[in-house]
């Protein structure tokens, strides 16, 4: 799938002569900084705001979240009764929660049922348990492919299903964000619930993986 | 050397954004968002929908770039 368009510019900045040139900027960036001008002089930009949120992003709130909630879904049974009842408040239990994550619902996968997550419209996505996608989840073929044909689409990501699991696929909204809550391991047991979550990978939980 | 050893933030090997001005225009959706629509997000949802179906095969972060600039041009001054 595509690799996007990573900056190529860095080190660029200096030319001969000792002047300062820094390095153009490509259309995209452009728009972006434009926007960012604009938005900043209309005072919705606070100091810091910018670099806070992206912080969080990249430091704080990833799919090792989703992965407590998985482990303590998988030692702890009431809990998972609570937590495939209302995930919102289940999630909210382990302090996550907030944007995109308002209306949770947890999918269980058993061994006759296989649940996968997509969004076919744009790419809604459960942020306080994930994270940010990843980009195949935003790409077209992903979205349209994965309602169309799930199990050919899952073979080819290496989730290869027995034809006797039934597929069910969930397709995001502003209304819902799901959560694929994965199998057990076998030969897991007496595995403390902090291993266990290391176990637990983003793609299981997006369904595009067993584990 | 290996990306990692950096200690550039990656989630099953890939890195949260490829460039900075995809930070910069994800974190200016969130400044709208909660600054202009009240913490709602459906105005902003609407607009990269949009943006998407326009033109499918735009790579994602300039279409979400698009769906704030349609979203800032409707705000209120």
């Amino acid at each position: 799938m595509s690799g996007g368009g990573r900056a190529e510019r860095r080190g660029r900045g200096k030319q001969s002569g000792g002047a300062h040139h820094p390095a153009p900027m490509s259309p995209v960036e452009q728009r972006v900084a434009a926007l960012e001008a604009l938005l900043t002089e209309r005072g919705l930009v606070p100091e810091g705001f910018l670099e806070e949120v992206i912080r969080r992003y990249e430091a704080e709130i990833g799919p090792m979240n989703g992965a407590k909630v998985v482990a303590r879904a998988w030692t702890d049974p009431a809990y998972k009764q609570r937590l495939l009842a209302d995930g919102t408040a289940a999630i909210a239990e382990l302090g996550f929660g907030g944007e995109e994550g308002d209306h949770m619902v947890v999918v269980a996968n058993t061994p006759a049922v296989h649940n996968v997550i997509v969004c076919t419209l744009c790419s809604c996505y459960p942020w306080p348990t994930l994270g940010l996608p990843p980009a195949w989840y935003k790409d077209p073929p992903y979205r349209a492919r994965m309602v169309r044909e799930p199990r050919t689409l899952l073979a080819e990501m290496g989730c290869e299903l027995p034809e006797d699991v039934e597929i069910r696929v969930w397709d995001s909204s502003a209304e819902v964000r799901y959560l694929v809550l994965p199998q057990r391991p076998a030969g897991t047991e007496g595995v403390s619930e902090a291993e266990l979550a290391g176990l637990v990978t983003r793609d299981s939980m997006i369904g595009v993986a067993r584990l | 050397m290996n990306l990692s050893d950096l200690g550039q933030p990656r989630r099953n090997g890939e890195l949260v954004f490829e460039a900075p001005w995809q930070s910069r225009v994800f974190g200016l959706a969130a400044a709208v968002v909660e600054h202009a629509c009240g913490g709602d997000r459906e105005p902003f949802r609407r607009e990269l929908i949009k943006a998407i179906a326009a033109e499918p095969g735009r790579p994602y972060w300039e279409s979400w770039t698009a769906a704030l600039e349609a979203l800032v041009r409707d705000l209120p001054e």
